[in-house]
């Protein structure tokens, strides 16, 4: 085995054995980033110096016995709309530019704490505004298991990365799937935790009531461990819950899924999914079922139908609020201009791509006088009675299983120009950052040619662990997926 | 709820975009389709339900009103494109006499 494919799980355990050493690890990882960037383009930085120092720190604390973080000497790369003190956070996008933040974002701190080692950041659409990592004023990334599809997004970096063998782990932020679906896609684990379990410090707002941060990885275990690291409470996000914590590798233990009750959404099997999406669903059903799952059939009819517009019209809405402060005054970008109002319109109009105009066009449309009753007053009621099915959906069931995507990644370039039809591959994840839910994708096989095919497990409010329970019961039976090659034999 | 090019430009002025004329014909075509899309809501029966009842299953935190010390000041003067001393500075606002 080569040191780039091992899990977090592996490197923890080879550095206490002293079977290598961390700044072999960081140099292997970095070594396999370099040699497939030119072919997947998925980090926008490589902070190769000071993690280096990070990783010779580690094996000197090693050496002379010191104790060390949980994530000591595991490197990883986090989405660029995470702030990293001095290294440039960039959102993908031209406003941003050069722009070098003066603090760490909460999980950047907690990561940095346990002794993880930041390796770069990853690639994203534009202020992460889109589904495939196309909307990047820095370039596309390549899908590392088939080049011409996308990866996925909006943490299209983060998760070809980890695909890759780039890391064992990775963060990405999740509004309406954007971790979630680049995991189905790139054939890993990607988990997007309640609303509120980890801190939003430092993370670039996109839709306040609908982000939340959340790992990539290649396993179940690494799932648990990186969670249990990023899930700390933070005094300076009100809305990180207070409540306690679990461990979250306890909940890796389960040995059946006896007495659990999982939901099939009767809407969702009504709607036209590719064939081989179906069947690596109908494979996930009979999974449950042999490892003593009750099947429970539970109906959600707004989710579905009425989930999209919902989500189009409220997460543009926040977006045009929160991206007013890219006013060219404070940071980033600044064109010249004569006045005030015409240095906001020209470092705007300059520093902005076309998807996130859109959205932010939309999102002050919607709450404009005279159209905020027709459209943002009407979504925010219909996300009340989604949350409202959720809640009764929840008192039958434990988890709801359903595919993440209705497709498997899709080629480049064949839904760039169609926004609504892009919008659409986020219709079974969506929902959930709706309902402040956590959902975690998994892989649940390959297309025939060789495209990761991925399912969606919703849990409870707090249910984490169900999640991660079944995850690690899922690669007990089917192994652990295998790393990307990224085009290269 | 027809959408106008002049509706675009007003929407535009509001969000503070400077937007050239192929851009308003390309947004004036996105806000047709979509907003024909968000219209479908209107089949619902929304009767009686509160848009903004926040599900509060813990106490909103609270923490002692103590001023700290804060160290990224100069941090973040230096990131601004134009600085003055201890100012961001921007293009005159106020006319001379």
């Amino acid at each position: 085995m080569e040191l780039f494919e091992l899990s977090v799980a592996q490197i923890i355990e080879g550095l206490q054995n002293r079977t290598f050493s961390a700044s072999e690890v960081f140099k292997a990882c970095l070594n396999r980033a370099k040699m497939l960037e030119p072919r997947i383009s998925a980090l926008l930085s490589f902070t190769e110096e000071s993690g280096m120092a990070q990783a010779e720190a580690v094996d000197k604390a090693l050496a002379s016995g010191e104790k060390l973080g949980p994530l000591a000497g595991v490197p990883f790369i986090v989405k660029d709309n995470m702030c990293t003190k001095g290294i440039p956070t960039t959102c993908a996008s031209k406003i941003l530019a050069q722009w070098k933040p003066p603090y760490n974002a909460a999980v950047v701190d907690f990561l940095d704490e346990a002794g993880a080692i930041l390796m770069g950041k990853a690639n994203l659409d534009e202020f992460a505004m889109g589904g495939s990592t196309e909307h990047s004023a820095y370039g596309v990334t390549s899908n590392p298991w088939k080049l011409d599809c996308v990866p996925g997004g909006s943490s299209g970096g983060s998760a070809a990365s980890v695909a890759a063998g780039y890391v064992p782990f990775s963060l990405g932020s999740d509004t309406g799937g954007s971790i979630r679906q680049p995991a189905a896609f790139c054939g890993i684990y990607g988990l997007k935790p309640t609303y509120g379990l980890v801190s939003r410090r430092g993370l670039v707002a996109f839709a306040s009531s609908l982000d939340q941060i959340g790992p990539f990885t290649r396993t179940a275990e690494d799932m648990a461990l990186v969670l249990d690291v990023i899930s700390q409470k933070d005094d300076h996000d009100s809305t990180c819950s207070r409540r306690s914590r679990p461990d979250y590798k306890k909940a890796l233990r389960a040995d059946s899924l006896k007495g659990r009750k999982i939901g099939l959404i009767k809407e969702t099997l009504g709607y036209k999914l590719d064939p081989e999406i179906k069947e690596a669903f109908d494979k996930t059903v009979k999974f449950c079922k042999e490892q003593g799952a009750e099947i429970v059939e539970i109906s959600l009819p707004t989710m579905i139908e009425y989930g999209l517009p919902c989500y189009y019209i409220l997460a543009p809405a926040e977006a045009s609020s929160n991206l007013a402060r890219f006013d060219g005054v404070r940071y980033g970008l600044s064109e010249d201009a004569a006045s005030l109002i015409d240095l906001y319109m020209k470092t705007r109009a300059e520093g902005f791509g076309v998807e996130v105009k859109r959205r932010i066009m939309v999102g002050t449309y919607v709450l404009s006088s005279g159209y905020y009753d027709a459209y943002y007053l009407v979504a925010q009621k219909v996300r009340q009675l989604i949350k409202r099915e959720f809640v009764n959906a929840f008192k039958s069931v434990d988890t709801i299983l359903l595919p993440t995507a209705p497709t498997p990644a899709f080629r480049k370039g064949e839904l760039v120009n169609d926004p609504i039809q892009m919008y659409m591959a986020d219709v079974f994840t969506l929902p959930v950052n709706l309902a402040g839910l956590p959902g975690l994708s998994l892989n649940a096989g390959f297309s025939k040619d060789g495209r990761p095919l991925g399912v969606q497990f919703i849990g409870s409010w707090w249910g984490e662990e169900d999640l991660l329970s079944i995850a690690a019961l899922h690669e007990k039976a089917y192994g652990t997926a295998p790393i990307a090659q990224g085009g290269v034999c | 709820m027809a959408v106008s090019a002049d509706d675009i430009r007003h929407v535009a002025a509001l969000a503070r975009l400077e937007i050239t004329d192929d851009e308003v014909q390309a947004m004036h075509q996105h806000f047709e389709e979509i907003l024909g899309y968000f219209n479908r809501l209107n089949e619902l029966d929304l009767e009686g339900i509160d848009a903004f009842a926040l599900k509060v299953d813990e106490e909103i935190p609270w923490r002692e009103d103590k001023a700290v010390q804060s160290s990224v000041r100069e941090d973040a003067l230096d990131e601004a494109p134009y600085r003055h001393g201890d100012f961001f500075r921007v293009p005159r606002i106020v006319e001379e006499d």
